[in-house]
């Protein structure tokens, strides 16, 4: 049988996988300038110091950002800094912009879909 | 007590290792992004010196253990087709259940080759290549003289770094039109060199690393390539398409009353008639169609091959 740990974090990370593209999207989208890994990550992660609040650990954003962006849904630009190596600031794109919409409407069922079950308000 | 520089290095060396047998790009883009990260948020947290390692430690807990994070790449690099695959049709294949890797599609028959896009991509990137090919030779070679022939002066050891950084920003680029060209995957961040050491470090780093010198060679071996790419390239295509014209200079002659007909010092010594006529040039058109195909088969071979070559001398370990 597999341990019962190994379920609770299968269960996290096949929830996880879709929210945090669209967590992240939202947040490209909201920002008024470009943002930067390391600035993701910090808003994704911030005041969690337990393990409940933390979808996804911040490196793994990194490969979510990429896949957004192979997608068309971000676009990036690389600068340099003045030390360390350049960054890579990513920005939402239009098509980013109408795909969060169609994605917050998603959302929005999945999550009143959940609540009604998980209320027992399903019959 | 290890300073936060060792600490950082060894986290990207376990990354490294936990990501063994994933493709050579993906690892270069997760150790660029993974040492990107850990320094930023070390300059960020501005702590005293004394205090950097256990700093170091934390964000690296926040960022993830190696394995989690090269688990997390793993997953997502079979989400992410190279850039060539990003086409419709690719998408289609790459939704279909059974097809996990989008570059696997094929495209049947012999005449199948036309909706190829990486046969267009090969055919593309073997007509650059000349001009390419020449751009990078003269750097490449005007670059390694002046820095070997200014270095024994201390004003020529920027000048040599510059010579030395160019040809891995050259090396990078070049990956990203082989990966939109030729669909082969490429690394998506450049590599660099650790900024926290002092240049004279850097400069032997970048002197003794393979990296340089492969991307070096591949820029001297694009010139004889690219000479060769274009050369066939533009022989070839111009072969067919005047074979494939063959009907229509026939019809014209036709038209115009021109007789099939060769004469040497007033003796006719060879004659068709209008029908053989027609007939011999739809043969040397359909010849031409083959020549064409076949040469586009032979941009998609390339294309593959080049790419291999390009990944082994311009992605380093």
């Amino acid at each position: 049988m597999v341990p019962i740990q190994e379920t609770h974090k299968k269960f996290q990370k096949e929830l996880s996988s879709g929210t945090v593209s669209l967590a992240l999207l939202s947040i490209l989208a909201q920002s008024k300038e470009p943002l930067y890994g390391y600035q993701i990550g910090k808003l994704v992660g911030a005041g969690d110091d337990d393990a409940s609040g933390v979808m996804v650990k911040q490196g793994a954003i990194y490969p979510v950002l990429r896949s957004l962006e192979s997608q068309g849904l971000l676009s990036s630009e690389r600068e340099m800094s003045d030390s360390g190596p350049p960054r890579k600031y990513y920005k939402a794109t239009e098509t980013g912009q109408e795909a969060l919409k169609t994605w917050t409407g998603i959302w929005e069922e999945t999550k009143s879909f959940v609540d009604k079950v998980l209320g027992g308000d399903y019959q | 007590m290890r300073t936060a520089d060792e600490l950082i290095r060894i986290y990207l060396q376990d990354l490294k290792a936990a990501l063994r047998g994933a493709d050579k790009a993906t690892v270069q883009d997760a150790l660029a992004d993974a040492e990107e990260h850990l320094r930023t948020a070390l300059e960020s947290a501005d702590t005293e010196k004394e205090a950097e390692a256990a700093a170091v430690q934390a964000i690296i807990a926040e960022y993830g253990e190696a394995e989690e994070i090269a688990e997390a790449y793993k997953n997502w690099e079979v989400n992410l087709p190279p850039a060539l695959a990003a086409t419709p049709a690719a998408r289609r294949v790459a939704a279909s259940a059974d097809s996990v890797n989008p570059s696997a599609k094929t495209y049947p028959g012999f005449f199948g080759v036309y909706a190829d896009p990486r046969a267009w991509g090969g055919l593309v990137f073997m007509l650059i290549s000349l001009i390419t090919g020449t751009l990078y030779f003269s750097w490449a070679v005007t670059g390694l003289s002046t820095s070997l022939g200014v270095m024994v002066l201390i004003i020529g050891i920027p000048i040599a770094i510059l010579f030395l950084l160019s040809f891995r920003g050259i090396a990078f680029l070049e990956g990203r039109l082989v990966e939109a060209l030729l669909g082969e995957r490429m690394p998506r961040r450049a590599s660099f060199t650790d900024s926290s050491l002092p240049w004279r470090e850097r400069l032997k780093i970048l002197l003794t690393g393979k990296a340089t010198w492969l991307s070096w060679i591949y820029m001297i071996l694009m010139l004889p390539l690219g000479v060769i790419y274009f050369s066939l390239t533009v022989t070839l295509i111009a072969l067919a398409l005047s074979f494939i014209a063959t009907p229509a200079g026939a019809l014209v002659m036709i038209n115009l009353g021109i007789p099939f007909e060769i004469l040497q010092s007033g003796d006719l010594i060879w004659y068709l008639s209008d029908a053989q006529a027609m007939g011999l040039s739809v043969g040397i058109c359909a010849l031409g169609v083959v020549i064409l195909t076949s040469y586009m088969h032979f941009a998609r071979w390339i294309g593959k091959v080049h790419g291999k070559f390009a990944k082994a001398l311009l992605v380093s370990d």
